[in-house]
């Protein structure tokens, strides 16, 4: 008798799973109420801290709505993630991504467009924001992006040995390769080990930072469209990867340096100098060491920097409620009114009355390289690129021999360039 | 009656399983294979039927072979090791080793562990400048090495971690079968005057074939399908020399969007893996019937 019941009571909750089961699995974008916003973002560390507290704030405003985050590991797991939930319908109500991606994902109609005067209602208005990073935020006319700040990747130096060595002004005039090399040497001398650290090996990203930070200072550009052939300037792409290739000659800079590795030999007073996104400056800040920040030094004639934006976009949803879209409009424009604490987190505010609000100008190093985003330089437009995608893993794959000083820089270029080729040959997917 | 119930019994049991497996196996395997005949991407732009040219392309693909070659490579590096070192950590512990059990732990626990708190710190023990590795090696004078970073050595250190972390498995088959082998052939042998190393290959290794041909077996299927170790380690770099099959397949279909094509390879490669199983299936019957 109780074998029987148990057995019996054994299937019907087999069933009942399976059955539970299938329904969660098809039941569409569970009724949530039009207050309550999903928003997706990919900030962990220092900036996922900011960002909690951010959303907090928002959220003890009582406007009318409740956000709650969803953070993601950053990479191709977020963005793979972000692009089947909204080829799927089922996306978040808002969420972050670099500007360097919209390319790849508004041509689908993975994203959809903000609505300006929906914004000008927010308070949110073209002329609040950097000429350069609001084109960025376009795809073919339309806006899909909202920025949130400009990151790029910036110099660091340690303020005693520079002034041991004697080196800074110099650091801070200097317009040229050579000069640069003499003042790591330097620097080289007064710590008795490297002059710069540079983290590079085994992380695209970080190659291509510097890479094409260098690249757009000698006025080369780099067209990709599909369907054509890829536009580049191959001489200046190998005057600049020799370049980099001397500087990492183990006396200047460590051959084998590590994201880990070259931080910490900053931060230990083992070298002078630091190539590095401005999101580090919380580590070296923490670290109480003497540390001042500086765009990276024009080198090659033309003024130009690397930078990604984080920005807020609307993944595309089957069903959208408006009243919720209504929502994430106001609660963009409330964390952008905010976004001085997102600032101290090393990014320079995308919203301008944050921006030059003397809150924002008093602090140090940020204000040094607030004017980065006049001539900010993002990736090629095409769908692949952008941060964290393939096309910095072809980078690596194609120039980390030439970084370590293995391989010729010419015939790292071109392996990067074939394989940029075959992917504008082949028929766009989004 | 009774003989229909438990038939009944039976289905209602097996039920849950079938379903899951149909709606989570079958079906999307089916789906794939209809996939792989189209231009499907991830946002349904070029979809439709394309006949073979996936296929036609996957086969005229060089990065396709590049990481297919990367995938056999790294299948006989570690399956040889794996298959040989179990065998000898199971025969010395099987020698009666004093604190055997805790030979059995050390070689069975990293087993135990995810791929990502294996790969944490193999990175960390392979890192260029902080490493262990190059720590102990610096020691000794010698140069440090780039283990993940240096296109020569990244795949010999992906074989490392993977027999570190996997070889724990088939030594405990091994153990296993060790100890299943009747002593008494043993004393016989040794009454017959054969010292240890004649016992080992007349009586041992002999004994031990049925279990070596399922390890083989077992082996090979995973070597192939290798890829979160990679992935972590090394993302497929350095210059793509440890890209696996499985990873491109991942890259064409996740972060290139293209469907059709990604499940072109996947069918490609379920060929080989089929081929292959079949293969060592003949090997092992003509083995057994010898």
């Amino acid at each position: 008798m109780t074998e029987d019941f148990s057995r019996r009571s054994l299937l019907r909750a087999a069933a009942a799973l399976a059955g539970g089961g299938l329904l969660v699995g098809c039941a569409p974008g569970a009724s949530r109420s039009t207050t309550d916003l999903s928003y997706w973002h990919l900030l962990t560390g220092g900036d996922g801290t900011v960002m909690a507290g951010l959303v907090d704030a928002v959220n003890a405003a009582n406007l009318g709505f409740h956000t709650s985050q969803t953070v993601l590991a950053w990479g191709p797991p977020y963005y793979t993630k972000l692009a089947m939930a909204s080829a799927g319908g089922r996306a978040p109500d808002v969420a972050i991504m670099h500007a360097s991606r919209i390319a790849g994902y508004a041509p689908g109609g993975l994203l959809e467009p903000w609505d300006l005067d929906l914004l000008a209602e927010a308070g949110l208005h073209e002329s609040d924001f950097p000429a350069r990073v609001w084109e960025k935020c376009q795809y073919d006319g339309k806006l899909y992006a909202i920025a949130l700040d400009t990151h790029p990747f910036v110099l660091y130096y340690n303020t005693d040995h520079a002034e041991k060595a004697g080196v800074t002004d110099a650091l801070h005039s200097l317009k040229s390769p050579e000069e640069f090399t003499e003042v790591a040497t330097k620097l080289q001398a007064v710590t008795g080990k490297h002059g710069l650290s540079y983290g590079y090996l085994g992380d695209g990203s970080q190659m291509w930072r510097l890479f094409y930070t260098l690249y757009r200072q000698t006025g080369a550009d780099m067209k990709l469209v599909p369907g054509q052939r890829a536009e580049v300037d191959k001489d200046a792409a190998v005057q600049v990867l020799t370049f980099i290739r001397s500087l990492l000659n183990d006396k200047i800079a460590s051959r084998s340096g590590d994201g880990g590795t070259a931080t910490s030999e900053f931060l230990h007073g083992e070298s002078g100098l630091f190539f590095g996104g401005v999101w580090e400056l919380p580590v070296l800040k923490d670290a109480k060491m003497p540390v001042d920040a500086l765009p990276i030094p024009t080198m090659f004639g033309t003024q130009a920097a690397y930078a990604d934006s984080h920005t807020f976009v609307l993944p595309r949803q089957s069903k959208v409620s408006p009243e919720r879209r209504k929502h994430v409009y106001t609660m963009v424009a409330e964390l952008l009114k905010r976004s001085v604490k997102w600032a101290g987190g090393g990014h320079i505010p995308a919203y301008q009355p944050v921006a030059t609000s003397a809150e924002y100008q008093a602090l140090k190093p940020q204000s040094n390289y607030a004017g980065i985003p006049a001539y900010v330089n993002y990736d090629p437009q095409v769908w692949f690129s952008g941060a964290g995608s393939d096309f910095q893993n072809y980078f690596a794959e194609n120039v980390q021999n030439v970084y370590l000083g293995n391989g010729d820089p010419g015939a790292g270029f071109d392996g990067f360039v074939a394989r940029l080729n075959k992917l504008l040959d082949r028929p766009q997917p989004v | 009656m009774r003989k229909r119930d438990e038939t009944l019994a039976g289905w209602a049991f097996a039920t849950p399983f079938a379903v899951l497996f149909v709606l989570f196996l079958v079906v999307p395997a089916v789906y794939g294979l209809y996939l792989s005949f189209t231009g499907e991407t991830l946002t349904g732009a070029g979809s439709g039927l394309i006949g073979f040219a996936n296929y036609g392309e996957a086969l005229t693909d060089p990065d396709m072979w590049k990481s297919l070659g990367n995938t056999l490579w790294f299948t006989v590096l570690s399956t040889i090791p794996l298959v040989v070192l179990s065998l000898a950590l199971a025969l010395l512990v099987n020698l009666g080793l004093p604190g055997r059990w805790l030979w059995r732990l050390s070689f069975f626990m990293p087993y135990l562990l995810a791929s990502t708190v294996v790969v944490m710190f193999w990175s960390w023990m392979y890192n260029p400048t902080l490493g262990l590795i190059n720590g102990v090696l610096a020691k000794f004078g010698a140069a440090p090495v780039a283990w993940l970073q240096d296109p020569k050595v990244a795949m010999l250190s992906v074989v490392i971690t993977t027999l570190w972390w996997t070889i724990g498995f088939n030594f405990l088959l091994y153990l296993a079968a060790l100890q299943n082998i009747p002593e008494q052939q043993f004393e016989a042998a040794a009454i017959d005057g054969a010292g240890k190393w004649r016992q080992l290959f007349s009586i041992v290794i002999p004994q031990l074939t049925p279990t070596t041909m399922l390890i083989l077996t077992l082996q090979i299927l995973a070597s192939l399908k290798v890829f979160d170790q990679i992935y972590m380690l090394t993302n497929g770099g350095p210059a793509g020399k440890t890209r696996s099959i499985v990873q491109y397949i991942y890259e064409s279909g996740f972060t290139g969007y293209r469907f059709g094509y990604s499940s072109a390879i996947s069918y490609l490669f379920f060929a080989l893996i089929v081929v292959v199983s079949l293969a060592q299936y003949k090997l092992i019957n003509r083995r057994s019937a010898a």
